[in-house]
């Protein structure tokens, strides 16, 4: 399960709190599901690119899941000050802070981002979040918000196919 | 045109505008329930597809501030099959005047929320109102006003010519 997403984007901070945490529980951590975070920074939003470097580099230091659930739980504040470096230092230790800081100068950060919005537009994302779910060779594109009840109906419908 | 012919002015204004609303409420209708995400098939993906749908909707109904969540979550289910129904039956045409009617007060209701968030200046980034994710500006404003006023017309017109004889009814 492949989601874009956009961590300045209020529809995938809603899909964060409301299902991609429930759904890391109880499927990704039991093995179920595998899931992909992928970065669809839109143009439209001012610190979207950024944030998503933060996110990559992070996931570098197998940290992306403290740094997703800090960004998505503050959008509100960091989009008004652009302050995400102060935000993501929150949940980091300093010598995190201190590598991320240099990876997000590394253009393969960049170019990784660009390797995923690339991968969004072949499967025509054209908004955020999208939630691209394979099985059986079969890709069933999910766009907008899902419930977590509504998704693991689907899920578990899906996986006694 | 000539006096024998069912197609007198006002009937052709009803006729076209029942089609342009019949169609523009289907597909507003096919844009809430089949859109953003679509699977047909296997059954149970596209009873998500529609779910995940009335959700996202419901999620752009929230965005109005004039519902509770709960409340919101109703209209999102009911709406978009009250919109089929009448775009339907405005493309069959049958007791047209009243379904015109139902059309006007429908786009009154709209009308009066769009107007609402507007004055407000409430951040609404997709009205929820066809496929395209259309952010609530003075355009949408406009455009729905000239859909209200072709119903008001259409429905005025359609009670004018409802009081009349058919040109086809045979003399008495």
């Amino acid at each position: 399960m492949e989601t874009f997403s956009d961590f300045q984007c209020p529809a995938c901070k809603q899909l964060y709190l409301g299902t991609s945490r429930q759904l890391n529980d109880n499927y990704v951590a039991t093995g179920k599901v595998f899931a992909i975070h992928r970065d669809f920074p839109l143009p439209g939003h001012a610190y979207s690119r950024i944030a998503a470097r933060y996110g990559r580099a992070a996931s570098q230091l197998g940290r992306l899941e403290q740094v997703e659930q800090v960004l998505f739980e503050n959008q509100e504040k960091w989009e008004q000050t652009g302050d995400v470096d102060g935000t993501v230092a929150s949940v980091l230790s300093p010598g995190d802070m201190t590598k991320i800081r240099a990876l997000i100068k590394n253009p393969a950060i960049d170019a990784a981002i660009e390797k995923d919005l690339a991968l969004g537009r072949t499967y025509a994302v054209n908004q955020t979040p999208t939630t691209v779910i394979h099985y059986k060779g079969q890709t069933y594109p999910v766009v907008g918000i899902v419930s977590y009840d509504v998704l693991h109906q689907f899920l578990d419908q899906l996986l006694t196919q | 045109m000539l006096q024998s012919s069912p197609l007198n002015l006002r009937r052709t204004v009803v006729l076209l505008g029942r089609l342009f609303l019949g169609a523009t409420f289907v597909y507003a209708a096919y844009s809430k329930i089949l859109h953003p995400t679509f699977m047909l098939h296997p059954w149970f993906a596209f009873k998500f597809a529609v779910q995940a749908n009335l959700a996202n909707f419901a999620g752009e109904v929230e965005t109005f501030k004039f519902l509770s969540a709960a409340n919101a979550a109703l209209l999102a289910h009911t709406l978009p099959f009250i919109e089929l129904v009448l775009g339907l039956l405005l493309l069959i045409g049958w007791r047209v005047r009243y379904w015109l009617t139902a059309a006007s007060l429908l786009l009154i209701v709209f009308l009066s929320v769009l107007t609402r968030a507007y004055l407000l200046h409430l951040d609404i980034k997709d009205c929820g109102c066809f496929a395209t994710p259309e952010p609530l500006n003075s355009m949408t404003l406009v455009r729905d006003s000239v859909f209200l006023g072709a119903a008001l017309l259409c429905t005025y017109f359609a009670f004018v010519e409802a009081r009349k004889p058919h040109p086809w009814t045979a003399p008495s």
